[in-house]
């Protein structure tokens, strides 16, 4: 048997298309297909980990609060020592398992966390009515991330671009609630589902 | 509703975080005995002012945290990393 | 005729656009511009309520948010809602509003006989009248209470509107858009700071809105405001509550003026505003002043009947009095005798004034040295009594039908004393004002007690310039301000006026002088005692108008300054909120997230019936056609694991990932036995204990490589116990080098079990030799499972020969289809949590209702798994006596006697009429059919074999039981090991 492609925990829910109100400028929400990597630094290890990361990725660990993009794997901080790796597969988990051997340990959660982008000027609006954080230009912007919960759900945020474009990763058995709340968050500007 | 800063992610609403209770108690060795234990898990000082206390950023970075608070004022005067020391005035 | 007191001309009403409304029925017409109150005005309806607790009329008492007696339904259906302020409710076409409280018509209320009863309604009278007998309480007296004294009356029907939350920051936010809040936050808008400026009506401008001379000034900066790229306005946003680090709570009332809300519209907004600067601007409320009738519909504050004359264009009165206590009142006089009332007296308790000579001058009866000693009329008023002040007397009557009240302004003092800030008291004010800000937070213009608009916009820009510049930003250009000469707003105190009849300080409420010094007199002397015992200030005006009054009789009773009476403490809300505000988006499905598994599609196609385990979806069962009822099919899945095969998602166990090369030495100090000696590939049942000795969480902890372990908890504990592991790392153990990672989303995991199941497992599974001696009882192993990447665990809940495969959960559906498809020629059926149930009560493994947070290892049967050597969490505290006690109770098994009579988790198990214990978990049995449980039973093990008694007197049951081993089901573990 051929392993067969892995069910969307949204697939049954986002279909593509128009929800809420037909408004000028509706929120994008797209569902980019990711493979995304947990990795925790050894004690001590920090400096021999942030070489193989330059070795292997092409890019130092981002600080907090930050993401770093090198090449088609963006790393986010989210945790003191720990960090996601996300990028189109396959393999990630396994390039980052020889990359860290013995510097850090890594947890493929590809399939345990799902990312939805949101894009267009209403975002910022639509986010606030779930997220607590200052996402306004001043405060945040491309290559800030957010550990932290939007609407009473677990949620890894960082802004990709100054459309703006946001992409909001929750637990995978969350992600429906999450999505109806986007949804239901957005449907005064209305949400065009890709 | 408080406001807690995160040394890791900034200032941060109270609901993502985890109170923890008293941070000046330290659990005791191996070979401390029941009563050591006891004091430990059960007695604290309850004070009226400036109190050392736990709490876990939950939905944020995770980190357990130490933060200085007055208990009338819910003033936070100071906050440090589980490894960091925090001098509790009048304590 | 429509709208007779209606002025041709002026305020800020527009004329051209006429909304039709109704009021108990009757059908009027206003304007765009109008509230509910200004319209009713205009109508000449006087009579809008009657009053709480004695039914008497009441009118219009103000022109905003502090309003006393103007409270009514508004809206019919599904969206009526009481209680609401018709000073603040904005008019539009098809409003309609009913009046409230009143048992009859509204102009003949029989209920009004309470007001002959009144010396048996004084203050108190709930607890003193309504003790005996203490039964009538609940069956006559309260509900003779509620049906008498209750206001308005909800909907019963849900809300069809939807209410919306969101969350802002700023540099500087603006309570209160007066001229102080508008020069405020236009001071602040110059720095570039991020400022919103948050109003509650739906103007900006406040007291500008009366003074057409400087309305140039207030649309030239509300203009420039909107021009500031990073000013947000808000009206219709209620600042109700100032907390800690400065946060603030607001409510935005979208769609509250329009009949009901567009598409996709919230009709309201909550909002948690997080501001670095607060200034607050909130103005001030008009003081009423205690005399014998003053509640009678025509008493107004003056500062509202000058209100309703120039903002709205309507005349309150026709023949008017003005009681003033300041020069600052005067203007109502001449704003009123502008818009066409006559005056017939200006009644002011001193003895000259600047304000009383330009009155005199023009033409006005001035009486000075004199109070308002009564009112005179019926559901509308039609003279006051003018006596000399301090005489006691009553004096002459004057007829009028609108008596202006200004007994001086009570600062909107609210937010600054929730921030913290302590109350000071203001001589020359007689008021209290803020005193020193313990927040980042300034008060400014008449809410710190700073009168007249051109001296409060002064006093607005400088506290927005600096709020701007404690935020980190450099000051803006200056702004021009209104140049208007400052009345003197430093009242005469006059607090009350004695005399036969009602005086109240609370019109809400129907408090009056009286109850005040009744309160004192029977020993509720403390502010905060007699807000209690009267109820003064606790209506939804909460005292606005005559808090301070109420105080101030206090004071004289206890013969102490009102400065040391003090007013009661602030707290939240400011003014009303909706509940469905507060509800906000969390109602119907958005009430609380639902956690799916990846396998939820798979279940729902299966028919299952849903139960909630936590915030999870759970399959409880998977009903046929056939079955006759649940407990068949519960039956029939169970029966299809003993004899053949079943499959369960057990995907909402809680997995962590701990990995590092300390990981081992974690395991063994958090669990009670040791994990150190698991072989890689090996699986091992593991207990963690509270530190309190208590057992906390159980689960089997798998060792994937040297310094790889996959630990799982229970459903229900995943989340604790990965709090627990973090603290004890952070705080105890430092020095471990140990990482933690929840996996529990990333894995989705299915039980096969019965004594198939490893053909059912064969027949998916590559890479793995399935034989018992290659892959034995807690054997784990990665594998391919049906094409996909999985691990394999040889693990048992059942008592079966069971295994567990885990697989990156996007690929769960995929693998049950190719069991369920392997499965069928060996007869496989789904099963759910309650046969899943079932099996473990018959196999006798212990779960979440045996881990109730009482129980012990020993407790449990499991005292054997304490690891003796080493340290571990509950080690020392789990040997205390009262842990250790023999007589505790411990785990057994229970059987019905009669195998039809059921039992039931919760009864007590009696032992000669005894309580010693109580029954944990009850099912049917399919080993053995009949009704058998588990419990908790002091001596339990002595008691194995006896008879005792499960009772539930709940239920009216006492069921004889026989006391077994709770390990009935092969207990020498011969099947899970075939």
């Amino acid at each position: 048997m051929s392993a067969p492609e892995a069910t969307h925990p949204l697939a049954a829910v986002a279909t593509p298309g128009l929800r809420g109100a037909a408004g000028v400028a509706p929120l994008r929400v797209s569902l980019p297909v990711r493979e995304t990597v947990q990795v925790m630094v050894r004690r001590g290890r920090e400096e021999a980990f942030a070489a193989a990361m330059e070795a292997s990725f092409g890019m130092a660990p981002p600080a907090p609060g930050h993401t770093l993009a090198g090449g088609a794997v963006t790393a986010i901080w989210i945790q003191p020592g720990g960090f996601m790796l996300t990028g189109a597969g396959p393999g990630l988990a396994e390039r980052a398992a020889l990359a860290f051997v013995g510097l850090a340990a890594v947890e493929d959660q590809s399939h345990g966390r799902t990312t939805i982008t949101v894009s267009g000027p209403a975002a910022r609006a639509v986010l606030a009515r779930g997220c607590r954080l200052d996402l306004h230009t001043r405060a945040f912007g491309p290559g800030r991330a957010a550990m932290t919960q939007i609407a009473h759900i677990g949620c890894l945020l960082h802004q990709v671009d100054d459309a703006p474009s946001f992409e909001l990763t929750v637990f995978s058995t969350l992600a429906e609630p999450f999505f109806h709340w986007l949804v239901e968050a957005g449907s005064g500007d209305g949400v065009v589902i890709a | 509703m408080l406001r807690i800063p995160c040394p890791h992610c900034g200032a941060r609403d109270e609901i993502e975080f985890t109170y923890r209770g008293d941070a000046t108690v330290a659990r005791p060795g191996p070979d401390a005995g029941v009563d050591a234990f006891h004091d430990y898990l059960y007695l604290r000082t309850n004070p009226r002012g400036w109190q050392a206390e736990w709490w876990q950023h939950s939905s944020g970075c995770r980190a357990f945290l130490k933060l200085l608070r007055h208990t009338v004022t819910h003033e936070i005067r100071a906050v440090a990393t589980a490894t960091e020391t925090l001098e509790v005035p009048g304590a | 005729m429509t709208q007779p007191h209606r002025l041709a001309t002026g305020g800020h009403v527009d004329r051209a656009t006429r909304l039709s409304f109704s009021f108990d029925g009757r059908r009027y017409e206003g304007h765009a511009g109008d509230t509910l109150a200004s319209a009713l005005l205009a109508n000449g309806v006087r009579l809008v309520g009657r009053s709480f607790k004695y039914h008497r009329p009441r009118g219009i008492f103000s022109a905003g948010v502090e309003e006393p007696n103007a409270l009514v339904e508004l809206r019919e259906g599904a969206r009526r809602e009481p209680n609401t302020r018709a000073t603040v409710a904005e008019l539009f076409d098809g409003l309609s509003a009913t009046s409230q409280n009143r048992r009859g018509s509204l102009a003949f209320d029989w209920m009004a006989v309470n007001g002959l009863l009144s010396p048996w309604l004084g203050a108190g009278f709930y607890y003193k009248t309504f003790m005996w007998p203490a039964a009538f309480w609940e069956r006559v007296y309260e509900p003779m209470i509620r049906k008498a004294a209750g206001l308005g009356r909800a909907s019963r029907l849900p809300d069809p509107d939807h209410y919306d939350a969101a969350h802002a920051h700023c540099d500087v936010l603006v309570v209160g858009a007066g001229a102080a809040g508008l020069a405020a936050a236009r001071a602040a808008g110059a720095t570039g700071a991020r400022v919103i400026l948050m109003e509650q009506d739906f103007m900006l401008g406040g007291d500008l809105l009366n003074e057409p001379g400087l309305e140039a000034w207030r649309r030239e900066t509300v203009a420039a405001l909107a021009a500031m790229p990073e000013v947000t306005l808000m009206p219709r946003s209620t600042v109700f509550g100032f907390y800690d680090q400065g946060v603030l709570g607001a409510v935005e009332r979208l769609a509250d003026h329009l009949a009901e809300p567009p598409p996709h519209t919230p009709r309201q907004r909550y909002w948690t505003i997080r501001a670095k600067e607060v200034v607050l601007a909130t103005g001030a409320h008009e003081r009423l002043i205690a005399f014998p009738g003053n509640d009678r519909p025509g008493v107004m504050l003056a500062g509202a009947a000058r209100t309703y004359a120039r903002r709205y264009g309507v005349r309150a009165g026709e023949t008017a009095a003005l009681f003033a206590t300041h020069d600052g009142a005067y203007d109502a006089a001449f704003a009123i005798a502008e818009a066409g009332a006559r005056i017939a007296a200006i009644i002011d308790p001193r003895s000259d004034s600047a304000a009383m000579q330009r009155a005199r001058e023009a033409g006005f009866s001035v009486k000075a040295g004199s109070v308002v000693s009564g009112t005179m009329g019926g559901n509308a008023l039609r003279g006051i009594a003018i006596g000399a002040q301090g005489s006691g007397a009553r004096g002459d009557a004057v007829p009028v039908d609108l008596l202006m009240v200004a007994g001086g302004w009570n600062p909107a003092v609210h937010l600054a004393s929730m921030s913290g800030a302590a109350l000071a008291w203001d001589e020359a004010l007689h008021t209290f004002v803020p005193g020193t800000p313990v927040q980042r937070e300034r008060s400014a213009g008449a809410c710190r007690g700073v009168n007249g608009i051109g001296a409060a916009a002064a006093d607005g820009a400088a506290a927005g310039r600096d709020a701007a510049i404690a935020a980190g930003f450099a000051a803006g250009p200056d702004n021009t301000l209104p140049d208007t000469l400052a009345a003197d707003h430093c009242s005469y105190p006059v607090w009350e006026v004695k005399g036969r009849g009602k005086a109240f300080v609370d019109l809400q409420d129907d408090v009056t002088t009286n109850d005040i010094r009744l309160a004192h007199r029977e020993g509720f002397s403390h502010i905060e005692h007699a807000k209690r015992y009267t109820t003064h200030a606790m209506g939804t005006d909460q005292g606005k108008t005559g808090g301070i009054v109420g105080a101030a009789v206090l004071a004289e009773a206890r013969g102490e300054p009102v400065a040391k009476v003090g007013l009661p403490r602030f707290r939240p809300y400011t003014a009303p909120i909706a509940w469905g505000a507060m509800a906000g988006q969390e109602v119907g499905k958005h009430f609380q997230p639902v956690r799916r598994t990846s396998l939820h599609a798979v279940h729902d196609a299966a028919g299952a019936v849903w139960m909630d385990a936590g915030i999870w979806k759970r399959p409880a069962y998977y009903p046929k056609r056939e079955d006759a009822d649940a407990w068949a099919s519960v039956l029939r899945e169970a029966r299809a694991v003993r004899q053949r095969v079943g499959i369960c998602d057990v995907s909402t166990l809680g997995k962590i990932a701990v990995e590092g090369p300390d990981a081992a030495t974690f395991l063994d100090r958090v669990y009670a036995n040791t994990f150190s000696t698991l072989p890689v590939g090996r699986a091992r049942y593991g207990l963690m204990l509270r530190e309190d000795g208590i057992v906390f969480d159980d689960g089997t902890t798998s060792r994937i490589g040297p310094e790889r372990f996959f630990v799982t908890t229970t459903t229900a504990q995943a989340g604790p116990v990965m709090q627990h592991l973090e603290f004890h790392l952070a705080s105890a153990w430092p020095d471990l080098d140990v990482s933690l990672a929840s996996v529990t989303d990333q894995w989705a995991a299915v039980a096969i079990a019965g004594p198939k199941a490893r053909e059912v497992v064969a027949g998916m599974v590559e890479g793995i030799d399935l034989s018992n001696d290659a892959f034995p009882f807690m054997a784990v192993a990665d594998c391919i499972a049906a094409g996909v990447p999985a691990r394999l665990f040889r693990i048992s809940f059942s008592g079966e020969l069971a295994y567990e495969v885990a697989m990156p959960a996007g690929h769960a559906a995929h693998v049950w289809r190719a069991a369920m498809q392997v499965g069928a020629t060996h007869g496989i059926e789904p099963y759910g949590m309650e046969a899943l149930g079932l099996l473990r009560i018959e196999k006798g493994h212990v779960a979440g209702s045996e881990l109730n947070g009482q129980t012990t290892a020993h407790d449990l049967g499991l005292g054997r798994m304490l690891k003796k050597k080493g340290d571990f969490i509950g080690r020392v505290l789990a040997q205390r006596p009262g842990m250790t006690d023999p007589s505790r109770p411990r785990l057994v098994g229970l059987r019905s006697v009669d195998p039809r009579r059921q039992i039931r988790a919760g009864a007590h198990l009696l032992v000669d009429g005894r309580d010693q214990g109580w029954i944990t978990s009850a099912t049917q049995s399919v080993v053995d059919p009949g009704w058998i449980g588990l419990g908790m039973l002091r001596e339990g093990e002595a008691r194995i074999g006896s008879t005792i008694l499960a009772a539930n007197p709940l239920m009216g049951e006492e069921v004889p039981v026989r006391v077994v081993s709770p390990h009935g089901y092969d207990p020498e573990n011969r099947l899970v090991r075939a």
